[in-house]
């Protein structure tokens, strides 16, 4: 066991509680989604107009949708005007070549067991960043923009159709655009899979509770005790 | 060539009386969603204004919406609703052929430059000069753009016209390609559906001709007012859908009792048309009212969304045929066999890599 030699706060209240509202939010999402494209449960015995049974699967999947959007769009303002350095987009900079230099290689390089170190970053190392955008970030804005289209399908002519009914123009049609939604989705359950085996493996290999960081906010800096 | 008789007068000649008249009108007023405002200046347009001539040309397709367009079950007959419009060039329906029609066709251009609809059934094949479509010795994807250059505006007729339909299904051999996709610079008006229904062809004519211009028009082309919502949030078995109680099988006893055709892979919550709001001949039915769920025929590329009695359809994904939920399982059943294999990865590299304390102690 490595002893402790520095406690530091990395994950600032706003990070933490946009990502266990987005963790939430996401498994509502991804469950009632399903359940709307394929209703599984037995219909109810008597008149329809007593029953709301698909009508709930659909208001919780909305309601839920709106709570994922503010929540994403809190993270948003937090990443773009939030004084915290370790939730900010100001050194995430893919466009320039040097962000791909030796910080991002050797992390890679890690990942691919081509070093022996692992090396040590205090919040996200850039192929966690680079992940985190890929899947969480343009995942979360195809699925909101997707999303808000065909919401809107529901009161045509409305606010919501007005504002972001073009985006069904990229699909050519209503039902490839609920299909692409539906493919997209998957891309968390996804991405879930290799966020947690990345966390749980770090916190094996390198020790620096990140596991544990996401609730209290602070990670570890460990010593490698001695024989 | 002899002045264009109004409406009115046409009617009068054929022994409608006035009466009937402003039956049929005040329908068609209330079928284009006007107000009833507009009623008067509606008959005032049928009484005074000369007919539209019409150049309706048929490239490649099945005659279906000509076939609905006579069906229009107004009060009014079927033959009076042909001669609404003054049909001036038709391929199917005129008794001249050849050269002496297409020569009527040119007298038309010429003579109503800039002022006839052109409307269009079916659509045009590209590929290969347009061999695969022709007439009168010339492919139709040139009669088309050379009949369109004078056209006031342009009614594409059905999904064909509108948007490919099954010409231009996958793999498409003949290059079939909507008109908006072969001519430019004309408003377009949209009005899918394989056939339209004969109300709103007759409906989006009678806007036309009424108001000298084209209707509200939305993303795609179509007239907002039959192509507005969709057909599932005007259904009358949305409280089934609601209440989810689903059709799972056509044998079932729910099939008869006209529960919800989500299940059967109705495609009613993706597809914008007027039919469970204006129905077919004369009201009688619409698919899902004869326990057929939607296909969604007035939709882009119904033909290659996938089955029509499935749910979920078939994402074409990387050449296979596999639906959404099957390549989500792939995918992250492949994520974890890589998370597991890395983390096996991990360990052996730990057993290898001396640690800290061996390389100080060597």
């Amino acid at each position: 066991m490595g002893l402790i030699i520095e406690e530091i706060y990395v994950w600032r209240w706003p990070v933490r509680i946009y990502h266990w509202l987005n963790a939430i939010c996401i498994t509502l999402l991804f469950i009632t989604g399903l359940y709307i494209a394929s209703p599984i449960l037995s219909p109810p015995i008597g008149e329809a107009v007593w029953y709301k049974n698909m009508a709930w699967w659909r208001y919780i999947h909305f309601g839920t949708a709106f709570v994922f959007i503010a929540n994403f769009l809190f993270r948003l303002y937090w990443a773009l005007f939030g004084n915290d350095p370790y939730a900010r987009f100001g050194g995430f900079q893919p466009w320039k070549a040097s962000w791909w230099g030796t910080s991002f290689k050797e992390q890679m390089a890690s990942y691919l067991f081509l070093r022996r170190d692992e090396p040590h970053h205090i919040g996200h190392n850039p192929v966690a960043a680079m992940a985190h955008f890929v899947f969480i970030f343009l995942g979360s804005w195809f699925m909101i923009l997707t999303g808000l289209a065909m919401y809107g399908e529901n009161n045509p002519g409305g606010f919501i159709d007005s504002m972001f009914g073009w985006v069904m123009l990229f699909f050519g049609s209503s039902h490839i655009m609920h299909n692409m939604h539906h493919v997209m989705a998957w891309i968390f359950p996804f991405y879930l899979v290799i966020h947690l085996y990345a966390v749980t493996r770090h916190d094996v290999v390198d020790r620096t509770s990140v596991t544990s960081s996401i609730i209290t906010g602070y990670k570890h800096k460990v010593e490698e005790s001695p024989m | 060539m002899s002045a264009k008789q109004t409406f009115a007068e046409v009617f009068e000649a054929r022994g409608v009386n006035r009466r009937d008249f402003l039956k049929f009108f005040g329908l068609t007023s209330v079928s284009l969603g006007l107000s009833p405002s507009l009623f008067p200046k509606v008959v005032r347009a049928m009484e005074t204004k000369p007919r539209t001539p019409v150049i309706w040309m048929h490239g490649l397709e099945c005659t279906c919406c000509s076939e609905s367009f006579i069906r229009s079950a107004h009060p009014i007959t079927k033959d009076i609703i042909l001669n609404m419009i003054s049909l001036d060039y038709d391929e199917v329906l005129s008794a001249a052929a050849g050269h002496q029609l297409e020569e009527v066709r040119k007298q038309i251009m010429k003579d109503y430059k800039g002022k006839y609809i052109l409307a269009v059934e079916g659509n045009a094949a590209t590929k290969d000069d347009g061999v695969y479509c022709m007439s009168a010795g010339d492919s139709f994807l040139n009669k088309l753009q050379e009949t369109a250059a004078d056209a006031a505006a342009i009614i594409a007729w059905g999904s064909c016209a509108s948007f490919g339909c099954v010409q231009n299904a996958d793999p498409n051999p003949t290059g079939a390609a909507p008109v908006s996709e072969v001519v430019s610079g004309k408003p377009i008006i949209n009005v899918p559906g394989c056939p339209p229904i004969a109300e709103v062809m007759t409906g989006v004519i009678t806007h036309v001709h009424t108001f000298g211009e084209i209707p509200e028009l939305d993303r795609l082309g179509r007239p907002k007012a039959f192509y507005g919502t969709r057909i599932h949030d005007k259904c009358y078995r949305r409280p089934f859908f609601d209440a989810g109680m689903f059709v799972e099988n056509f044998d079932e006893d729910s099939a008869s009792k006209g529960w919800c055709l989500y299940k059967m892979g109705c495609k009613g919550p993706t597809t914008y048309n007027s039919c469970s709001k204006i129905e077919w001949n004369e009201k009688t039915s619409f698919p899902i009212g004869s326990g057929h769920p939607c296909i969604g025929c007035s939709e882009p590329n119904f033909w290659d969304n996938g089955p029509f009695y499935t749910r979920m359809a078939e994402v074409p994904f990387l050449g296979t045929d596999s639906n959404a939920d099957t390549i989500g399982k792939i995918a992250v059943g492949a994520a974890a066999a890589g998370a597991a294999a890395h983390a096996v990865g991990t360990i052996i590299k730990q057993k290898v890599t001396p640690s800290k304390q061996e390389e100080k102690e060597s």
